[in-house]
């Protein structure tokens, strides 16, 4: 529980952001105190007016996103977790009338000793693992390529790498699916006339199997982040490393992949939230192979709970272990990557 | 959310407002609704909606109406259980609209009667029907002594075999589990490429039925609380066997609720099916070409000293409780079940080979039935002896589809040589355990 005194605003403090105000000519000002300027100063109204108007336009330009975050986001968030602590009560067997009551932690306790949700976990970490260093490397040496003028239908390259992203999850699972089903699939037909039998929808290959439908849809996405962070690479630091005696390969590791460093880390970032959130992809697998279960994911353990068993409280509270393990891993990866960032100009610093 | 789910009405306010609701219609006829529960009313029959997923349901609602002037039946043919039908009755019931009368399988029961949807139908049921059910039907849909649901068949295991190929290759019909694994060592030592079954990877209700004939109790409700053992002894007795069938490569391991399950059938790869009786029907309308080569033989047994069998299949109707018309809705049902015209009409829509929850009607069913498919056996005398063998050890739990899934998810994965059959099961029982405790329902684990 927060205690107020720690996060008591100063009473006279004005509202709106203090800071670009006190970033001003009067940096001297102490925030508290700008509420005792006095008003008939024609320099502090006309700057009060200025204020105002930029207080307004930020309100104007930044309203709808606040408002669709307080919508769709902050609201079903709180509803969640509010949701995961209460429970329709049916003691005993059960058959009694009901009570909706709180349930304290015990709807956490539920999900976290649940050996399904668990091993939800762990297909959804198993996916990074695999799926994140993929994804990251490939759409940066595909970046790369593209940006070393190598390829030569560049714009055609570029536009079949992204035209996937183009189509819907589900589309992209059922186009997989189609090509994943043993007597359907023209490609497990020419495997088998080489005499290779892959079952892409056995026990062991069904992980790798939708990490090559995500790789697929999302390749093309990536490649366009990371090759525009590369068009934006200065040429001159390109030139002077070519005419130091880098060979392309080099003046791509040592050069270019450093500078796009923080489009690495959002793509990272990006593609662990969404690797985290995995449901079209095995939810459609799940129709077509019975080695993907109904809560193969913890986002279909989630909804599993919820509209197979009725059990919305313990549905709420996987919600939010899914939602804390997001935000825990997000900012471990952020501090990491400042950190690593910090470092890296420390050395070069010194050098 | 909450607010939506808040069902803090008790019992007793509940049976007050039925009582009430009865009165009403005994007492002001056809003042307050159109068509009190027993007028004779000018403004009409009372309408009752019906929602299920069985075969001939319309036939049925439609012999009902010609016959009825005082209720009119409203029927909607809904998806299976599994295909979306029980979420559908689950979020209609959430929202307050849910049928007058729903369809619902015997394992789905105690969930929709825990969660409210099921009204407890003790005070509509009258003594005469009560007779008539078959007891051990009736066992499945009672709780507390309390009746949430009128069975409408109920479905022995039977080995439905291939008499050609039993014949042809001069291995006896096993009766028992030890003359079974006999009989399937036999088979794939002479004929090449067949099995004498499948072991189904998509058969959470097969196992569930093996280990009910074995004795075993995976939910019991004595003591007032749910006591979960599914790896109890019997279990352990059943999976051990099937496992050894399985290693050694006696029984095929595959789903069989699907095309590809159809097809092995159809190319006559195994020499027969454990599975309800219902299904004897279902061969003769999935296989017409195989007429005359099948035979229907009672479920191996354990111990034939003792016949026992479990059950797969079977439905039953409940009463919701959004419901303003329950004594109404008891009418049809008890009509639906236990009327020789209703089963005639159910039957008028096809091959069927359902065992009647109540046994008296059996010579309708007997009369509709081709028994050429079998070869001239008369199916239902044995569906009738072995309809007595089912074992009253059983009850289903409070989460049964999301338990057995779990279970064929784990089947799912030994048939991919991944895990094993008791592996499977003790997986179903981990993961049903959180659920059961987040429910707020007395329930812990039963000893091994």
């Amino acid at each position: 529980m927060s205690s107020t005194d720690s996060t008591a605003p100063v009473p006279g403090r004005p509202p709106g952001p203090a800071r670009p105000a006190a970033a001003g000519p009067q940096t001297a000002h102490p925030p508290g105190a700008s509420g005792a300027v006095p008003a008939d100063r024609p320099g502090a109204r006309t700057r009060r007016w200025a204020r105002r108007r930029r207080l307004g336009a930020c309100a104007a330009l930044m309203g709808p996103f606040f408002v669709l975050l307080v919508a769709v986001f902050l609201v079903p968030v709180c509803a969640a977790v509010w949701l995961s602590f209460f429970s329709d009560d049916q003691p005993g067997l059960g058959f009694g009338p009901e009570r909706t009551v709180f349930a304290g932690l015990r709807n956490f306790e539920a999900a976290l000793t649940d050996p399904t949700f668990l091993s939800g976990l762990g297909t959804a970490a198993l996916y990074c693992v695999v799926y994140i260093p993929l994804m990251v490397l490939c759409a940066l040496a595909l970046a790369l390529l593209l940006d070393s003028g190598a390829v030569r239908l560049r714009r055609t390259a570029q536009l079949s790498l992204f035209l996937p992203h183009a189509v819907p999850g589900i589309i992209a699972a059922i186009i997989w699916l189609y090509l994943y089903t043993p007597g359907l699939s023209p490609v497990i037909d020419l495997l088998h006339h080489a005499d290779v039998r892959v079952d892409f929808l056995g026990v062991r290959m069904v992980l790798p199997s939708i990490v090559n439908i995500a790789m697929w849809s999302n390749l093309g996405y990536n490649v366009v982040i990371f090759y525009a962070a590369l068009q934006a690479v200065p040429r001159e630091v390109t030139e002077a490393a070519v005419v130091d005696g880098a060979g392309p390969v080099r003046t791509a590791l040592s050069v270019k992949v450093p500078l796009v460093r923080g489009s690495a880390v959002m793509v990272t970032m990006f593609t662990l939230i969404w690797s985290l959130q995995l449901f079209t992809e095995p939810m459609l697998l799940s129709q077509a192979t019975p080695v993907v279960g109904s809560r193969y994911t913890p986002n279909m353990y989630i909804y599993d709970a919820a509209f197979t068993r009725n059990n919305y409280g313990l549905a709420a509270a996987a919600s939010v272990v899914l939602l804390v393990v997001t935000i825990a891993l997000s900012y471990g990866l952020s501090r990491w990557s400042n950190r690593t960032a910090d470092t890296s100009e420390g050395d070069s610093g010194e050098r | 959310m909450p607010g939506s789910r808040t069902r803090t009405r008790t019992r007793s306010t509940r049976t007050a407002l039925t009582t009430a609701l009865a009165l009403a219609g005994l007492l002001l006829g056809t003042a307050c609704t159109p068509g009190g529960a027993t007028a004779e009313s000018a403004s009409g029959p009372v309408h009752l909606t019906f929602w299920s997923s069985l075969r001939g349901s319309q036939e049925v609602v439609d012999a009902f109406n010609r016959t009825h002037d005082d209720i009119h039946v409203d029927f909607e043919q809904v998806p299976s259980g599994q295909q979306g039908g029980y979420a559908k009755l689950s979020n209609a019931a959430r929202a307050g609209n849910a049928p007058d009368v729903a369809t619902i399988e015997y394992p789905q029961v105690p969930g929709f009667a825990i969660d409210g949807v099921a009204r407890d139908l003790t005070p509509y049921m009258s003594k005469r029907l009560r007779a008539k059910l078959l007891p051990q039907a009736l066992a499945l849909t009672t709780f507390e002594g309390r009746t949430f649901s009128v069975p409408q068949d109920v479905e022995p295991m039977v080995f439905l075999y291939r008499r050609d190929l039993f014949a042809k290759y001069g291995i006896e019909v096993p009766r028992t589990w030890a003359e079974f694994e006999d009989a399937a060592r036999a088979v794939k030592r002479k004929a090449k490429g067949k099995r004498i079954a499948t072991f189904p990877t998509d058969g959470g209700h097969h196992l569930a039925g093996f280990a009910w004939q074995a004795g075993a109790r995976w939910f019991d409700t004595r003591g007032g609380r749910w006591t979960v053992s599914m790896t109890d002894g019997p279990t352990r007795k059943v999976t051990a066997y099937w496992q050894r069938l399985i290693d050694e490569k006696l029984v095929f391991l595959n789903p069989v609720d699907t095309q590809a399950g159809t097809a092995q059938v159809g190319r006559s790869e195994v020499f027969g099916k454990l599975t309800g009786a219902w299904d004897a029907g279902g061969m003769m309308s999935s296989q017409p070409g195989q007429k005359g080569k099948w035979g229907v033989a009672p479920l191996p047994q354990w111990d034939p000293k003792h016949p026992r069998v479990g059950t797969h299949g079977g439905s039953t109707f409940a009463v919701t409780k959004d419901s303003a018309h329950p004594r109404e809705a008891m009418e049809f049902i008890e009509w639906q079940v236990s009327s020789p015209a209703a089963w005639r009409a159910r039957l008028s829509s096809g091959i069927s080979s359902q065992y009647p929850a109540v046994p008296a009607l059996l010579p309708v069913l007997r009369k509709a039935m081709d028994t050429r498919y079998f070869a001239g056996q008369d199916i239902y005398a044995l569906f009738d002896r072995e309809a007595r063998h089912i074992s009253r050890r059983w009850t289903w739990g409070p989460r049964m589809t999301a338990t057995l899934k779990t279970v064929q998810d784990g089947l799912a994965r030994a048939g991919d040589g991944e895990g094993t059959v008791l592996g499977a099961v003790e997986e179903g029982q981990r993961s049903t355990m959180p659920d059961l405790k987040s429910l707020g329902l007395d329930a812990r684990e039963g000893s091994r």
